[in-house]
């Protein structure tokens, strides 16, 4: 007869003691310090005109951003894993780089490109072209970021996929096309999901970069992150509190997603 | 599966076509503006309102106002990088300066009335209630064990000032005292107030949301602030040194951005600002007057400063920055 397992419930208490003031308790402050006058203002402040429009301004761009990221995370992946070349090796490191590169590098790395002194925007802007300080220039900062994330799912599912399938498929008469949308897409189905899901969770959360090129401007060009930035700096904790927790919310819904829908994505 | 593939993309089109589509900025009568932190409430509250009431009365057109509101500093360098302001309104001349040199603002700001200054204020000094750390003026900042916040010289104007606002002071203090003005005594004021601070944040108004947070017992800042904060409750004494610097915020067109379909009411915003009425908004939000001293009489709250000083006082901004910000601060207080 097997005795009570102590090492279960001491090991469960001990992680969660050790989560508990490094991420529940700061999240558990943020829902706290948000509802803590009364669950109306909490709704008064997320249904302030200025606060709906940047959640709908961070939705938008982060999302352009991930149907960017994830056809392009697509094809690279399909180009890296094919193809042997010289250099190739130094696109891969170079499409990851991102990862490691502070997000305020790379927003002033975009104003130097594209604002009116960059070595494009010098060339646009007397045309009336303007990049930074648009919305434009917020989905070029979450591409920038959020660039690495869906190539890194996609491109090892690729490098384990079946060769011999394709090759059947082309053996087959199936023309390329055919062969990528028959045989090569639905194995890649889980790694889109996957890679598109983290991209747009990153990217909505997204500031370093956006505080930098976005202009900050209310109603036109503040996106969630920054707004609510904005309303900490101007003392009302109370409206940067409802929604940092609607943003909370959304990668709770997000990596929900990615957990309870893995069986879903993988099985036919 | 190529079916569930399907639903994804589809639920995903249908998704991005419900969304809207990112905003331009081209809508013509819109008035962008770029202000230092403490600007905002008197603008939003009272000034954008009226005018465009009057503008309406005037000329039967909306207009629409957009702001954003940083430190000083950073609103400068974004307007320099491109952002698409049609006026700034900024904490310290310098920044004007720095608008001029950077091609982005005309030369003549200081033609506008008053110098080119929309207001003014005094800088004091926040405490806690009670005062329990005995703090009556500058010096007793630099006592061991108070911990202080102050903005970050590097992106606020505030922050400058309140340098000045030290410095001056102890200058004020030795020339009463023996005639001369004690340079040694003002940075060594300077060194130890800052060796106390613990935290600087990016502008004025985020190092007041820090101190109404309850950080640190100091908070050197703009008299609006603790007004404001009075005004709201907030469980804190406003210490008014005898020797304080009055800030003067000027405001300046950004000539490069404001096309000339939209220059007259943008010049017509302009111009407003040191209206009576535009400047006597500006007192009940707490500033002082730039026009007309008696308009301050309103404002009831307004501490008396026993000798207050400005920027003139180090032979004006153009004098200031170097020999005090960066020869003394940023070189031999902040750097060591």
């Amino acid at each position: 007869m097997r005795g009570f397992d102590l090492a279960k419930p001491l090991s469960i208490g001990v992680m969660i003691a050790i989560m508990l003031p490094l991420v529940l308790l700061p999240l558990a402050s943020i829902f706290i310090f948000g509802t803590s006058n009364g669950l109306d203002n909490f709704w008064k402040a997320l249904m302030a005109p200025e606060a709906i429009f940047a959640l709908k301004l961070s939705i938008v761009t982060s999302f352009w951003a991930t149907v960017f990221n994830v056809i392009f995370g697509l094809f690279a992946a399909y180009v890296l894993s094919k193809y042997n070349f010289w250099g190739r090796n130094a696109i891969i490191v170079t499409i990851s780089l991102p990862t490691a590169i502070p997000t305020a590098v790379a927003g002033f790395a975009l104003l130097l490109l594209w604002g009116p002194y960059g070595l494009l925007g010098r060339l646009i802007e007397p045309h009336g072209v303007h990049i930074m300080f648009t919305a434009w220039a917020i989905i070029l900062a979450n591409i920038f970021v959020t660039f690495p994330l869906a190539f890194g799912v996609i491109k090892p599912v690729f490098d384990t996929m079946n060769q011999s399938l394709e090759e059947a498929s082309a053996t087959m008469g199936a023309t390329r096309w055919q062969t990528f949308w028959h045989v090569t897409l639905p194995g890649l189905r889980g790694a889109i999901v996957t890679g598109a899901l983290l991209t747009f969770a990153r990217a909505i959360g997204e500031f370093g970069s956006t505080i930098l090129v976005s202009g900050n401007l209310a109603s036109r060009t503040q996106t969630a992150p920054l707004y609510i930035f904005a309303k900490f700096n101007e003392g009302q904790v109370e409206a940067a509190n409802a929604i940092a927790i609607v943003l909370a919310l959304f990668s709770f819904v997000i990596f929900s997603i990615l957990f309870f829908a893995r069986d879903w994505l993988e099985v036919d | 599966m190529l079916k569930k593939l399907s639903i994804l993309l589809t639920t995903a089109i249908l998704l991005s076509a419900c969304l809207p589509s990112p905003p331009d900025r081209s809508a013509s009568k819109t008035i962008t503006v770029y202000g230092f932190s403490i600007m905002k409430e008197a603008l939003e509250k009272d000034i954008y309102p009226a005018f465009k009431a009057k503008w309406k009365s005037e000329h039967n057109e909306d207009i629409e106002f957009v702001s954003s509101f940083a430190g000083s500093e950073t609103v400068t360098n974004q307007i320099l990088q491109g952002a698409p302001a049609d006026i700034a309104i900024l904490s310290i001349e310098r920044d004007a300066d720095r608008l001029v040199q950077g091609n982005a603002a005309n030369a003549n700001w200081h033609s506008l009335p008053a110098n080119g200054i929309v207001n003014k204020t005094p800088f004091i000094i926040l405490v806690r209630a009670g005062n329990p750390k005995g703090i009556h003026d500058f010096a007793d900042l630099g006592k061991p064990g108070i911990k202080i916040i102050h903005p970050d010289p590097a992106s606020s104007g505030g922050a400058q000032w309140s340098i000045l606002a030290i410095y001056g002071s102890q200058l004020k203090k030795s020339e009463a005292e023996s005639g001369n003005k004690d340079t040694v005594r003002a940075t060594n004021t300077l060194k130890a107030i800052w060796k106390n601070v613990i935290s600087s944040p990016g502008s004025a108004r985020e190092a007041r949301t820090q101190f109404e947070l309850g950080q640190g017992d100091a908070l050197i800042t703009y008299e609006l602030e603790g007004l404001m904060m009075k005004q709201a409750g907030a469980q804190i004494e406003m210490i008014v040194p005898p020797a304080t610097i009055l800030s003067e915020h000027p405001a300046v067109l950004i000539d490069r951005n404001v096309t000339d379909a939209k220059r007259p009411v943008v010049e017509a915003f302009l111009n407003y600002l040191w209206s009576d009425e535009a400047q006597q908004a500006f007192v009940k939000n707490h500033f002082r007057s730039a026009t007309n001293d008696s308009f301050n009489d309103a404002n009831k709250e307004f501490a008396q400063i026993q000798q207050p000083f400005t920027a003139e006082y180090f032979g004006g901004w153009g004098k200031a920055y170097p020999e005090i910000i960066d020869a003394i601060f940023l070189k031999q207080v902040q750097a060591k």
